[in-house]
């Protein structure tokens, strides 16, 4: 018992830690004079007002629907093509690999803001001859993403693969099954947690994403919530931190379910494990 | 452990019974639809997205999509080369996303591409000559009204204060009879001619805001669709001299600077995308202005760098290892809630920060009681850059350790057990050496991030405080930062320069990455 | 289970093949032609599109003008909203070919937009440009040339809590003398609210301490023949801008306490709305604040020191533009001059957001509604635009950098100069 307490007081100052700046963007969210004080945590007159305009006047649910949509079809997009790179980079010996598994991760480290004029172009040309996936398409702004994402989350998925002892999908194949079903019906199960989190990651990556979704979704319809909060703030002389505020609560909500949602999948794999291993 | 010594024996495992699923095995019936469903499929995609290239006339782009086609045909319908199938999409995603954007900025490092160069020599003409049209002080202004002859365009030009109406081409001006005038004195229609609409005039809107009515002293050109006036180019480009001339000054091109240069080193400020070789990667190497500040702010970057993935990862592990323990109760909420940092937009909660640390009326200084100026001193702002970064990103190293430390498999804790380690050993001998072999390409590539994250610094402090002796490097700038400034200034930008020295800053993370990575378990697994 | 799913669904039409066939193509092209982009709008080649970029509140109010026009003419419009770093998105998507025919924006990008070849010159009579403020006819105007239809002005101006101190304050040193009696009195917890961060980092602001700085006698760049700034006449490092920064340490932390690091646009702000300073320099922006909070204020000019030059603010002026590699350049002219540049739009604007419209007539019709606009109006009297020039982009970092040196108390002159050499450098390197 005296382990639980030590445990519950350790997990107090962690979660202080982690919330008490949130606090603060919750007294802003609440602050009827539309800046950022920063003077206290019990604004003056706290109330919704800064929330239902928020809701009246600007197309907000529009914002959070795209937000959602992106997100969510870039985490299992990413996933997707993730765990299949990650598989052959566990399972299989072929030349290149080292150096593709080197490349995975140095590639990335490319500032993004430099990226934007390439970028440009590449979207420019799509536009040109596939506006389905060109500039603000939601499409295209997904492939860039999954894009983005692969490599860190090549990585994540293949580090669990690695521990995930061969032995089994061996044994899978003795009984004649093939790399393919060897993959799905033992890896994949095993791995839930690692593809939970992954998920989860791309998902929060994604819906926080600003820099490339204000340059690539600007249209009235396909604007997210980056960038549509963002435009709140965008004069700068005239901030309205409160609208603002309470926008970026909204967005950790969706965060916040995948993550509630996902949890189970989290716990779930520990006990799948210890069955199945 | 185990992980060391599969991977030969797996490799002639696998080799083999992809052979035997190709040879020995006739192919099912459901392997033979799965397969003419794939060649239908890649073949499909292939000439839905070949249509427009080839419409278009873009060889190029065929050529890439025909690429594109046969990697995809040879991987998805052979038996053999087994991990290209599920490489491929991922090997796609990256050229075209990751790839072509590093070697696209690469190559702007050869040039001197920048505001005021950013088009072609061309397009630098057009501007200057447009931009040089000035309005005949007290010429008359027309009503126009678009027209064609003979599908030729036509301005017809009604003056109202002379009562004249005329018929403009590249021709001249010619007076005409024969209109009907509508609201505001505009030509509605007249003898001979086909007004266009609105909508039909805007479709030739080329044509019409490239037509001059040559005119004595200068010429009548349209100012929207309505109106026209006199108006003269101050400024001509010549062919024969290669120069601009006019005002009485000769500008002539100089194909170094990809600008034109008059007699007394004045140049027009509309300039051209010229090569410059390899004199922005020498400059950044050799002009004093640029490399003074390097080694200090290299120093600090790399500290901070490993710095924030030490303490994201040490509390990130610390976290999840409080949650593993099958008595601990609350873990998801509690876990729920440590998640949030990272649930918010990272730029938002950075503005925040930057306001907690004010030193009047910041929360920290008034929660703690303190006068302490964060922001304002070289330590105390590095040490406010690093707890940011610590807030952000120790979530992220939270969850994974929390998902690294489900896949350790209980029977190795209870082999420990009973080989009677204590609690302290097992952590040493066991969880941790398993958890950094999950983590340590993230820490890697956390340290890839965080050696350039702008945000994390240009939102809270822009680099400095700057030593006010020097306002060029300041105490918290990192090489993206302070390459940013020096390239960018404040809204201008040369991407020449600016490719050039991220260049460099991305060669120093790559080194630095495949080192760190050379020293982890994870890559000796690799080997 | 959706990521779940979708990622074995994938893989299961792998495993279907029997160790070879299906096909796990989740990327690139694998989706694509059973799907409907809800979001692509591909510019229809059947009717002209005139695209407009705009921030949030200029789009909402643009839209039904943009609309009408668009019916009237045939064509269709197409308001777009760009939220952040409007100038950059422009150049990159203009050099792409994927930039807008009319640009809503601020004066001082000009001299960078003409440079690379991105905005076309307005041609107006002499009459409609007299129809102008002078400010906003001058600020639009750049090497002698109209480049943008003005719509609004900014310009800083003191408010001033008239519950706190009922008089206008003839200099900045009775201002400073005023709050600290304040002060003293347990009145107010500041002496003054002067921004003297920037919102966006922790960096001085040029902007906000342009006014004290000319007023000390300082000077960023002369001006040309034509009213261009110069940028051969570069005014930082001169005596007179030592002199006018030991005017404005006088006032910092290590002297009067008046002027801090601490306050930035936004908690000077939140001071002045909760009582807490009596004075506020801002601009019209903060009006709507100081309404909401009830505050009873007066607006008058930024006063200038005690024997010095006066404070000459710096304008803001908000303009449209016609882009020069826009697809419809005559369609844009024509929407621009004659549609944007009508008074109703200029009056529609300003009842979207106080701002002292540009437009004579509409000048009037905001004064009749609002009377501080006249304020500010006076305020801008002894303003100066923003120079537009591309060169001051070599200015921005290394004066702020300065403002933030000199209010904090260090060595005067040495910062003074190793900013002038800084921003020398620069412009070595820009010119």
């Amino acid at each position: 018992m005296r382990v639980v307490a030590w445990r519950h007081a350790a997990a107090v100052l962690i979660t202080a830690f982690a919330v008490l700046p949130i606090v603060f963007v919750v007294s802003a969210a609440l602050n009827p004079v539309g800046t950022l004080s920063s003077s206290g945590l019990l604004p003056r007159g706290a109330g919704f007002g800064n929330l239902v305009r928020l809701v009246e006047e600007t197309p907000f649910w529009t914002w959070y629907r795209n937000s959602v949509v992106v997100s969510g079809l870039t985490a299992v997009l990413a996933v997707a093509v993730s765990a299949l790179a990650a598989y052959a980079f566990s399972r299989f010996r072929f030349a290149g690999r080292r150096a593709g598994l080197v490349t995975l991760l140095v590639i990335q480290a490319f500032p993004q803001f430099l990226a934007i004029v390439p970028l440009y172009v590449i979207f420019s040309a799509i536009s040109d001859n596939w506006p389905v996936f060109g500039l603000n398409s939601v499409w295209g702004v997904v492939l860039l993403y999954v894009g983005g994402q692969v490599g860190v989350n090549t990585w994540l998925i293949k580090g669990f693969f690695d521990s995930i002892p061969t032995e089994l999908d061996d044994a899978m194949r003795i009984d004649g099954c093939t790399h393919n079903q060897a993959f799905v019906r033992v890896v994949l199960p095993l791995a839930a947690p690692v593809l939970a989190i992954s998920a989860l990651l791309v998902f929060i990556a994604t819906i926080n994403e600003f820099l490339i979704a204000s340059v690539f979704l600007t249209g009235d319809d396909a604007r997210t919530l980056a960038v549509g909060l963002f435009g709140l703030l965008a004069d700068q002389r005239n901030a309205n931190f409160g609208m603002f505020a309470a926008g970026t609560l909204l967005t950790a909500v969706p965060t916040v379910l995948v993550f509630q949602f996902l949890q189970r999948y989290i716990v779930h794999g520990l006990t799948a494990g210890a069955v199945k291993g | 452990m185990t992980v060391t010594r599969t991977p030969a024996r797996h490799d002639r495992a696998g080799t083999r019974s992809a052979r035997r699923g190709g040879v020995f095995r006739p192919a099912s019936a459901r392997a033979v639809t799965a397969r003419v469903l794939a060649l239908g499929l890649i073949i499909g995609v292939a000439l839905w997205a070949a249509a427009p290239l080839v419409a278009s006339g873009n060889w190029t782009g065929v050529a890439i999509t025909a690429l594109a086609t046969g990697a995809a045909l040879y991987a998805y319908l052979t038996p053999r080369r087994l991990p290209l199938k599920y490489l491929l999409p991922t090997t796609f995603l990256l050229l075209a996303f990751q790839v072509f954007p590093v070697v696209h900025t690469m190559s702007l490092a050869l040039s001197n591409a920048g505001d005021g160069h950013l088009g072609t020599k061309q397009e630098a003409i057009a501007a200057i000559e447009t931009s040089s049209v000035r309005r005949e002080p007290g010429s008359a202004e027309f009503r126009l009204t678009v027209a064609v002859k003979d599908d030729a365009l036509v301005f017809l030009l009604a003056d109202p204060a002379k009562g004249a109406a005329y018929a403009g081409t590249a021709d001249g001006l010619r007076r005409i009879g024969g209109v009907t005038l509508g609201p505001g004195g505009r030509i509605t229609a007249a003898e001979g001619y086909t007004v266009l609409t609105t909508a039909q005039a805007s479709a030739r809107g080329t044509e019409i805001t490239a037509l001059a009515v040559p005119v004595k002293g200068g010429a009548i050109r349209s100012q929207g669709l309505t109106r026209a006036y006199q108006g003269r180019a101050a400024l001509a480009y010549d062919a024969a001299c290669d120069c601009v001339t006019g005002q009485g000054t000769t500008w002539r091109a100089d194909e170094e600077q990809g600008r034109f240069v008059a007699a007394d080193g004045s140049a027009l400020p509309q300039g051209w995308k010229v090569g410059v070789g390899l004199s922005n990667l020498a400059a950044a190497l050799t002009n004093p202005k640029i490399n003074a500040h390097v080694a200090s702010v290299f120093a600090w970057n790399l500290f901070y760098a490993v710095a924030v993935v030490a303490l994201t990862a040490a509390l990130g592990v610390a976290g999840a290892l409080v949650f593993h323990h099958p008595r601990m109760r609350g873990v998801r909420f509690y876990r729920t809630l440590i998640v949030l940092p990272y649930a918010m937009p990272a730029f938002a909660m950075l503005l925040v920060w930057r306001d907690l640390f004010n030193t009047d009326f910041g929360l920290i200084n008034r929660l703690f009681g303190l006068h302490t100026d964060w922001l304002g001193t070289p330590l105390t702002a590095r040490l406010s850059v690093l707890l940011v970064q610590l807030w952000l990103g120790f979530p992220y190293m939270f969850l994974v350790a929390t998902g690294a430390l489900q896949t350790i498999p209980a029977e190795y804790m209870e082999a420990a057990q009973v080989d009677g380690a204590s609690a302290w050993q097992r952590f040493g001998k066991v969880t941790l050496p398993l958890l950094l072999l999950a983590l340590a390409p993230l820490l890697v590539s956390s340290f890839a991030f965080n050696f350039n994250n702008f945000n994390g610094i240009f939102l809270v402090t822009s680099g400095g405080p700057f030593p006010s002796d020097d306002p060029t490097a300041g105490a918290t700038d990192l090489l993206i930062t302070y390459t940013f400034r020096l390239a960018f200034g404040q809204e201008g930008a040369r991407y020449g320069l600016a490719s050039a020295m991220s260049i460099y800053v991305y060669l120093i993370v790559a080194v630095i990455s495949i080192i760190g990575f050379r020293r982890t378990r994870a890559f000796k697994e690799v080997t | 289970m959706p990521a779940l799913g979708l990622a074995m669904c994938l893989a299961l039409t792998a495993c279907g093949g029997g160790g070879g066939g299906g096909t796990a193509n989740g990327g690139a092209d694998g989706d694509a032609p059973s799907s409907a982009a809800p979001a692509a709008s591909p510019a229809g080649s059947a009717a002209a599109t005139l695209t407009i970029w705009a921030d949030q509140k200029r789009s909402e109010t643009l839209k039904p003008f943009a609309e009408a026009f668009a019916k009237e003419n045939g064509v269709t419009a197409d308001i777009v909203v760009v939220a952040q770093n409007q100038q950059q998105t422009f150049v990159t998507a203009s050099q792409a070919g994927k930039g807008p025919d009319v640009l809503v924006g601020a004066h001082d990008w000009i001299g960078n937009l003409v440079q690379n070849g991105l905005i076309d010159p307005i041609q107006m009579t002499q009459d409609q440009l007299a129809g102008y403020v002078d400010v906003a006819r001058k600020a639009v105007t750049y090497d002698g040339q109209v480049y943008g239809v003005p719509y609004a002005v900014e310009n800083l101006a003191l408010f001033r809590n008239t519950g706190l101190a009922p008089e206008a304050p003839k200099t900045f040193d009775e201002l400073v003398a005023t709050g600290q009696k304040l002060k003293a009195a347990g009145k107010v917890k500041e002496i003054v609210g002067y921004p003297i961060s920037q919102q966006n980092g922790q960096s001085g602001d040029t902007y906000h301490m342009y006014p004290l700085y000319t007023s000390g006698g300082g000077h960023l760049f002369g001006a040309k023949p034509d009213g261009d700034p110069d940028p051969a006449d570069m005014g930082v490092g001169t005596p007179e801008s030592i002199a006018a920064f030991e005017r404005i340490a006088a006032l910092g932390e290590k002297g009067a306490g008046a002027l801090k690091r601490s306050f930035t646009s936004d908690n000077a702000a939140a001071m002045f709305t909760d009582g807490r300073t009596a004075f506020l320099v801002a601009g019209p922006w903060r009006l709507a604040d100081a309404r909401a909070a009830g505050v009873k204020y007066d607006v008058t000019p930024v006063p200038p020191f005690k024997g010095g030059e006066p404070a000459r603010g710096f304008v803001g002026v908000q303009a449209f533009f016609v882009a020069a590699k826009g697809r419809n350049r005559a369609l844009a002219q024509e929407f621009v001059t004659n549609t944007l540049a009508s008074p109703e739009v200029a009056q529609a604007l300003f009842d979207a957001e106080p701002r002292m419209p540009a437009l004579k007539t509409a000048l009037a019709y905001a004064s009749g509604k609002d009377p501080d606009v006249a304020k500010f109006e006076a305020a801008a009297r002894d303003g100066v635009p923003l120079p537009a020039i591309p060169q001051m982009v070599a200015v921005w970092g290394p004066f702020n950098n300065l403002i933030h040196a000199v209010v904090k108390g260090e060595p005067v002159e040495p910062a003074v100069k190793a900013a002038g050499k800084a921003i020398t450098e620069q412009l070595g390197k820009t010119g």
